[in-house]
């Protein structure tokens, strides 16, 4: 089932402004995306590893690769509109000044969040956008995009 | 010989830390800087050279420059705190290296070298906007946190607590009906699981805030002393009895202050076993604002340190 789905996304997504994120416990299987080919990846160790690449429109896997995909947890990244609405509710609570640009990469230290400021963050995105939100996944948002991402995994899963 | 050249070099040598003994067991230092204090651009940038090359890049990293400056004397009053407390050779501040645990929490790589045995040293390091503290122990795991006395919470006081605490610390502060009094009893209580948190070093998500109760016992007999706080298993009854195995009080000891006036800290130490004597035996504390190489100033019994909680003895 994961493997079906992976080639229905690898085969329906074009190139778009959302990246693929693709995630797996397995360097292997990391590595060897790492190897296929790709425009932008960023990995990031926060229990689970990150690949994000955008799909250039390769629609044909062959069948050797069952084995890696089988590896692979793959999902799209947030929505544009979600990281905004991420960086007003960020601005707000730390109380930035306009001049200060937030963007899906700010990571919350780096804008000066201690944990009381991430724990306020969280709570207000779950106000936001009607969610809860488990501790341990609190924990592991570095970035404006992380939090984007977990709010649209929390509300898909939702509404699933 | 160009003599201004000279001159101009001989004040930039730096002053020696001044050396001081090792906390001993059951004491605990705190030392703190207030970054609006520390204005000479050129102390920024002695500070600047005792971090690595990749603390540098991290501060540089940091969105705008009172950020900066706040992680850079951060790594500074670590640095410089830890190289104070040398035993038979100067430690040199910028030749520390530190390493983070399993979990992430950080801690000093003693370095394989000749004549030289690792401190144990456990410290533990907390910021605000205004103020940066770094706590220091011998043996035993330690954990703070500092926060605005005045910091003001954006979301709704009672929603948080219930989110966050133990149903007990829920039921108390939502009895507080003055809300001033509320979030400042509000930012003591985190204060305090925040700082029990980073003690057991295990992260946010080991143990959840709303696993463990923080409880301010009165005491039984030291009617002199701010009562003492008792940390326990949220879902078990608040027992007195020390020998309650629910009631980790037995290993972890916390202590509550207002410092300078505008911050309460919670410092939250391991007991150590192998020192003997009571469950309720004090924790002492010594308090002292320094600017690095400039000036230290013990302030421990002064009214910049103010005892809220916990057993102490300054």
């Amino acid at each position: 089932m994961a493997i079906l789905k992976a080639l229905k996304l690898f085969a329906a997504t074009p190139y778009t402004s959302s990246p693929l994120i693709i995630e797996s416990d397995s360097r292997v299987a990391l590595s060897w995306l790492n190897s296929i080919g790709k425009t932008t990846a960023t990995t990031r160790v926060s229990g689970l590893k990150l690949v994000s690449f955008m799909n250039q429109g390769r629609s044909s896997l062959s069948f050797n690769l069952r084995p890696m995909l089988a590896l692979l947890r793959i999902s799209c990244a947030a929505k544009p509109e979600t990281v905004d609405k991420v960086c007003a509710i960020v601005r707000k609570q730390l109380a930035l000044p306009n001049d200060k640009p937030v963007t899906g990469d700010s990571k919350f230290a780096e804008l000066g969040a201690a944990s009381l400021d991430t724990v306020e963050i969280v709570m207000g995105l779950e106000e936001e956008f009607g969610i809860t939100v488990e501790e341990d996944n609190a924990q592991s948002i570095a970035t404006v995009q992380d939090a984007a991402d977990l709010i649209e995994k929390v509300c898909s899963e939702k509404s699933a | 010989m160009n003599i201004r050249c000279f001159q101009r070099n001989f004040s930039a040598a730096l002053p020696p830390l001044v050396p001081l003994q090792l906390p001993s067991p059951m004491e605990t230092h705190l030392w703190y800087i207030l970054p609006d204090e520390v204005k000479s651009v050129a102390l920024l940038n002695q500070y600047s050279e005792l971090l690595s090359p990749c603390e540098r890049e991290n501060v540089n990293r940091m969105c705008g420059d009172q950020l900066k400056k706040r992680a850079l004397l951060a790594r500074a009053l670590v640095r410089t705190t830890i190289a104070r407390y040398q035993m038979n050779c100067e430690i040199n501040p910028r030749s520390l290296k530190f390493r983070k645990n399993i979990y992430g929490k950080p801690e000093v790589e003693w370095q394989n070298e000749d004549n030289f045995s690792p401190l144990p040293l456990h410290f533990n390091i907390s910021h605000t906007t205004s103020m940066i503290a770094c706590g220091v122990t011998v043996n035993v795991p330690i954990g703070i946190d500092v926060e605005e006395k005045q910091r003001r919470i954006k979301n709704n006081i009672t929603a948080f607590a219930q989110r966050y605490f133990s149903p007990y610390e829920v039921k108390l502060l939502t009895a507080i009906s003055d809300p001033e009094v509320q979030c400042q009893e509000f930012i003591k209580l985190w204060t305090l699981k925040e700082a029990y948190v980073k003690a057991l070093g295990k992260g946010f998500s080991a143990v959840p805030f709303k696993t463990f109760t923080i409880q301010f016992r009165a005491p039984a007999i030291r009617n002199l002393h701010p009562p003492g706080i008792s940390v326990s298993e949220a879902s078990e009854e608040i027992v007195e009895s020390s020998n309650d195995p629910t009631n980790l009080t037995n290993n972890w000891q916390l202590a509550l202050l207002e410092v300078a006036g505008s911050h309460y800290a919670a410092i939250c130490m391991e007991r150590d076993k192998t020192v003997g004597g009571e469950a309720n035996m004090p924790m002492k504390l010594t308090v002292r604002k320094t600017i690095p190489f400039v000036e230290d100033v013990c302030v421990s019994g002064t009214d910049a340190v103010l005892a809220l909680g916990g057993i102490i003895e300054q």
